[in-house]
């Protein structure tokens, strides 16, 4: 029986390697457009002095956060985060029917500048515009919330 | 009886199809009928003779027979080794490219401090302006180790 040669078909491990190889360019390209993208977070806490209780989450800046404010208990209740480019507006929802707006503006070097907007109906309860590096984080606090205050962690990266 | 009637009587006990009630009937038909009779014994002779030849046939392709099932058996054989062969060699080569995905997940792999959210690396803020329409609004800076803190005062509420 006369065989048939099939032609040679590329193993999985040939391909794996190959999409590895493939991606890296991509990656370095994706990490270029992050760059000039803002990845912003804003958590929203709810502190109050209702209990003692510290929401685990915060266990990082748990200590910051005692030693700033003089609330006893603290709670993540939301925590949203957008890539947004240079001069592209994200809206964030905040507890209390209340809306952030963040825009990144262009920055030099490796800061980030961020217009902020936060807003309660109708009412202007915010307008600033914030310079950070990357990393960074600031805190807007006050607005009232059920028993205690909203604090709202502003963070870019 | 009817020869007509006799010779599908015929068919019908060739093919075993015939009830036993109906085979004395056609008994006493042949012999009475030759033409009948001899009708009868040439169809009872067919399904023999077909077998016999057959049997013939068979044996006579059997060589051949061994021959292609030999060859098709020798196929599978040798497709079965082919595929262990080339089986083998991804069993290796998976390999470097699990240790490269290990290396890499090794690599980007949060710590566990980094794991939690909020891991400021600068709390340097520069606020550029500051305005309300509705709240007093303070800054608060209580130095370089904790973060910036802009504070709403609701002017509608205490």
């Amino acid at each position: 029986m006369p065989s048939r040669s099939r032609p040679a078909r590329p193993t999985p491990a040939a391909l794996v390697f190959l999409l590895f190889v493939l991606a890296l360019p991509c990656a370095g390209a994706g990490s270029a457009a992050a760059a000039d993208a803002v990845s912003v977070e804003i958590g929203s806490v709810y502190a109050s002095n209702e209990g003692s209780s510290m929401d685990p989450v915060l266990g990082n800046i748990r200590g910051k956060l005692q030693s700033m404010f003089n609330y006893t208990s603290y709670k993540l209740l939301d925590r949203k985060r957008r890539s947004l480019a240079v001069g592209e507006t994200g809206e964030f929802e905040i507890p209390g029917r209340r809306t952030m707006r963040v825009t990144p503006v262009p920055a030099q070097g490796d800061k980030v500048r961020l217009s902020v907007q936060m807003t309660e109906g109708a009412k202007n309860l915010l307008t600033t515009t914030l310079g950070l590096s990357r990393g960074g984080m600031v805190l807007v606090g006050g607005p009232s919330h059920q028993a205690g205050v909203l604090i709202l962690i502003i963070s870019a990266d | 009886m009817e020869c007509g009637t006799a010779r599908k009587m015929i068919v019908g006990k060739v093919d075993g199809l015939l009830p036993q009630e109906a085979q004395g009937e056609l008994s006493a038909h042949l012999a009475a009928c030759a033409a009948c009779a001899a009708e009868e014994r040439a169809a009872s002779a067919v399904g023999p003779m077909l077998r016999a030849w057959a049997g013939a046939r068979a044996a006579e392709n059997a060589p051949r027979l061994d021959a292609m099932w030999t060859r098709v058996r020798a196929g599978i054989e040798e497709r079965r080794e082919e595929h262990r062969r080339r089986a083998w060699i991804p069993r290796w080569a998976w390999l470097p490219a699990a240790l490269a995905l290990a290396v890499l997940a090794l690599l980007f792999y949060p710590t566990g401090t980094a794991r939690q959210p909020y891991n400021p690396r600068s709390f340097d803020v520069a606020v550029e302006d500051l305005e309300s329409d509705a709240a007093t609004v303070a800054l608060v800076d209580k130095g370089e180790d904790l973060p910036r803190v802009i504070w709403i005062i609701e002017d509608a509420k205490s």
